[in-house]
């Protein structure tokens, strides 16, 4: 069980925010790690009508505990239907998922993501990782996306080193051309802040900022030039001790992803 | 030579130098041969897991992950490949997870990449270094997902299937298998992927049950595996149980594997070890833990670790004992009832397994 009075920690405030981009009533592809937190907080407060569908195949799974994964049994708990994983997928193309959560290991000015390697040799990389999985199906036809993750001038280069999902490609109308389904990402969420894109030339824009934290502080952790919003940015609204409390004792109390990583 | 008019480009980023490896997982001909010729009788199929892998899997073979990573996945089959010591293997999945207990012994030389690593528990290390080693060639990346049609594809008896996934990203520039076609139908440019039809050599689905024929029942997800049991040219199953065939006909409806796919049928209460199996256990989730941090902290730490649990074990039942014996069936059993909401809830804590703690407990 988890310290109640404790400040809320980077990992619960992530969250809370991106739980605050989930409607109710809408279909939501939940990918590992704190997007579980996320829906399943949004499902026990603001939103719960939402349906919650999984890489495993699991739709709309009855309440439980938190899922070690995306194929434990509490993503497909007495579950209706079970998709195969073509299916899982399609549902994105077809028009049956509203908003879809994945994280990142890179993301560039153009909301690209890479999950792939990091370095400059695909032959050599300084790191290999985990490969696309279900990352670039989602990307690539989901309505709305949101892509969750770190930020560090490394983690927010110019350029990804491997493009594992389009996000806008290069901008303006190269999503479309390349024949990509939905409207790419609608939104990067760090710890630091809220970034959109530009509806025009899709490059990211601050959204909003965690208090405290000014457009130079922001411009520092990201390795490309911010756009800057038209006239006073806004903070980002902080995770309330009532959702806290709800994250604390019924989304994660042992805290499996939202305890913060021991140094 | 190569049979196929691969992408050149992915070909030379990849430094392909002969094509010809490629062939076997689009050959459709050959695929539908070695499904001519399999046995139409309904025979007993039951074998031992080591006559079924001396029989079905060669060398060279393109071999398929299954289930989802640690979900259903013929682990303890796996297990007796690599005790068997079989080489030049192909790997192909989504997930593709388990091909560094392969790699870790020299079996997988050549990758088609999906997905490696084990989710929140960390990126999969041994991947990392055999391929900067060179022990290791990736000959195609992957979406799951198109992973996923080019098995249902062939499920589907068609040539391939027409994508919007994987456009646009570097897949496209590491896939020789891939390439961008117009739309048929359109007068204005919409570029869709053309993803061929996937046939593995061999498969091995750990399933809930199945006959003496091969008729084979899975519960819960199902993924890529009544895909891939269509596609494979050899088949082998391995089940919690052996039941009667009346039992698959009056009891057993929903995902189903019919018989005349199957070339083997292998008792094997526990396969799924150390992953999950719906309805039966839940995770050794220390094991995991244990395997991703400190089997990847380094080439001796992993070694240790696979010879203790693959090498060092004879068969599913000594790793049972190793996991704490009927004490680990019954809280494993206790766990995943619960998770799947068919008995009282009860607490998932656990002593998770960091590299200052090692409780020794796997429940």
């Amino acid at each position: 069980m988890q310290d109640l009075n404790a400040p809320a920690n980077p990992l619960e405030t992530l969250a809370y925010i991106i739980a605050q981009q989930i409607e109710d009533h809408s279909i939501v592809y939940i990918g590992t790690g704190i997007p579980m937190v996320a829906g399943i907080l949004a499902k026990k407060t603001h939103a719960p009508n939402i349906t919650l569908v999984y890489e495993s195949g699991g739709q709309d799974p009855i309440e439980g505990d938190m899922p070690w994964s995306v194929g434990c049994p509490f993503t497909w708990r007495k579950s209706p239907t079970i998709m195969e994983m073509s299916y899982s997928f399609a549902q994105c193309y077809n028009g049956y998922v509203d908003i879809g959560f994945l994280g990142f290991a890179q993301v560039d000015m153009y909301g690209n993501v890479n999950t792939h390697m990091i370095g400059k040799d695909y032959h050599q990389p300084k790191v290999r990782m985990t490969g696309s999985g279900g990352n670039n199906d989602l990307s690539s036809l989901t309505e709305k996306m949101v892509l969750v993750g770190l930020q560090t001038p490394e983690k927010f280069p110019e350029k990804v080193d491997f493009i594992t999902s389009v996000g806008h490609l290069s901008g303006g109308d190269s999503r479309r051309e390349a024949g990509l389904i939905g409207n790419g990402p609608a939104a990067v969420i760090s710890p630091w802040g809220v970034y959109d894109f530009h509806p025009v030339n899709k490059r990211m824009r601050v959204k909003s900022l965690t208090p405290g934290v000014t457009f130079e502080l922001a411009q520092q952790l990201t390795g490309f030039e911010l756009l800057k919003p038209e006239g006073e940015i806004p903070e980002t609204k902080l995770v309330t001790p009532e959702a806290l409390e709800v994250i604390r004792t019924q989304v994660d109390p042992r805290g499996v992803f939202t305890s913060m990583p021991a140094a | 030579m190569a049979k196929y008019l691969y992408n050149q480009e992915a070909v030379e980023n990849l430094r392909l130098s002969d094509t010809s490896v490629l062939d076997r997982l689009v050959d459709f001909e050959s695929a539908r041969e070695a499904h001519l010729k399999k046995e139409r009788a309904k025979k007993d199929k039951r074998m031992t897991i080591g006559e079924a892998v001396k029989t079905f899997v060669q060398d060279g073979d393109i071999i398929t992950d299954g289930g989802f990573s640690y979900v259903r996945t013929a682990h303890q089959a796996f297990h007796e490949i690599i005790r068997q010591g079989k080489k030049n293997l192909q790997m192909i999945g989504a997930p593709n997870t388990n091909q560094s207990f392969f790699i870790t012994y020299g079996l997988v030389e050549y990758s088609h990449s999906s997905y490696t690593g084990a989710e929140m528990r960390g990126i999969d290390k041994v991947y990392d270094r055999a391929l900067k080693a060179g022990k290791i060639q990736i000959l195609s990346e992957w979406s799951h997902g198109g992973v996923a049609q080019g098995l249902k594809a062939a499920q589907l008896g068609i040539p391939g299937v027409f994508s919007k996934q994987m456009l646009g990203s570097d897949l496209m520039r590491y896939n020789p298998y891939l390439k961008v076609v117009q739309h048929p139908l359109k007068e204005d440019k919409d570029p869709c992927v053309f993803v061929p039809a996937l046939y593995p050599d061999v498969a091995v689905i750990h399933c809930h049950a199945a006959d003496k024929y091969g008729n084979a029942y899975i519960y819960g997800p199902a993924v890529n595996d009544l895909a891939t049991a269509a596609a494979a040219r050899k088949l082998i199953i391995t089940a919690e149980e052996i039941v009667p065939e009346n039992d698959i006909r009056y009891n057993k409806q929903g995902q189903i594997i019919p018989f005349f796919y199957v070339d083997a049928v292998v008792e094997m209460p526990f396969g799924a070890l150390p992953g999950s199996m719906p309805g039966c256990y839940y995770w050794p989730r220390q094991w995991w833990e244990k395997c991703m941090r400190f089997g990847g902290a380094s080439e001796e730490n992993n070694k240790a670790f696979c010879d203790e649990w693959i090498l060092g074990v004879k068969d599913q039942y000594e790793f049972v004992e190793k996991l704490g014996g009927a004490r680990w069936i019954a809280e494993a059993r206790r766990q995943t009832k619960a998770a799947e909401g068919d008995n009282e809830d009860i607490d998932f804590s656990y002593e998770e397994y960091t590299l200052k703690h090692d409780s020794g407990i796997y429940y």
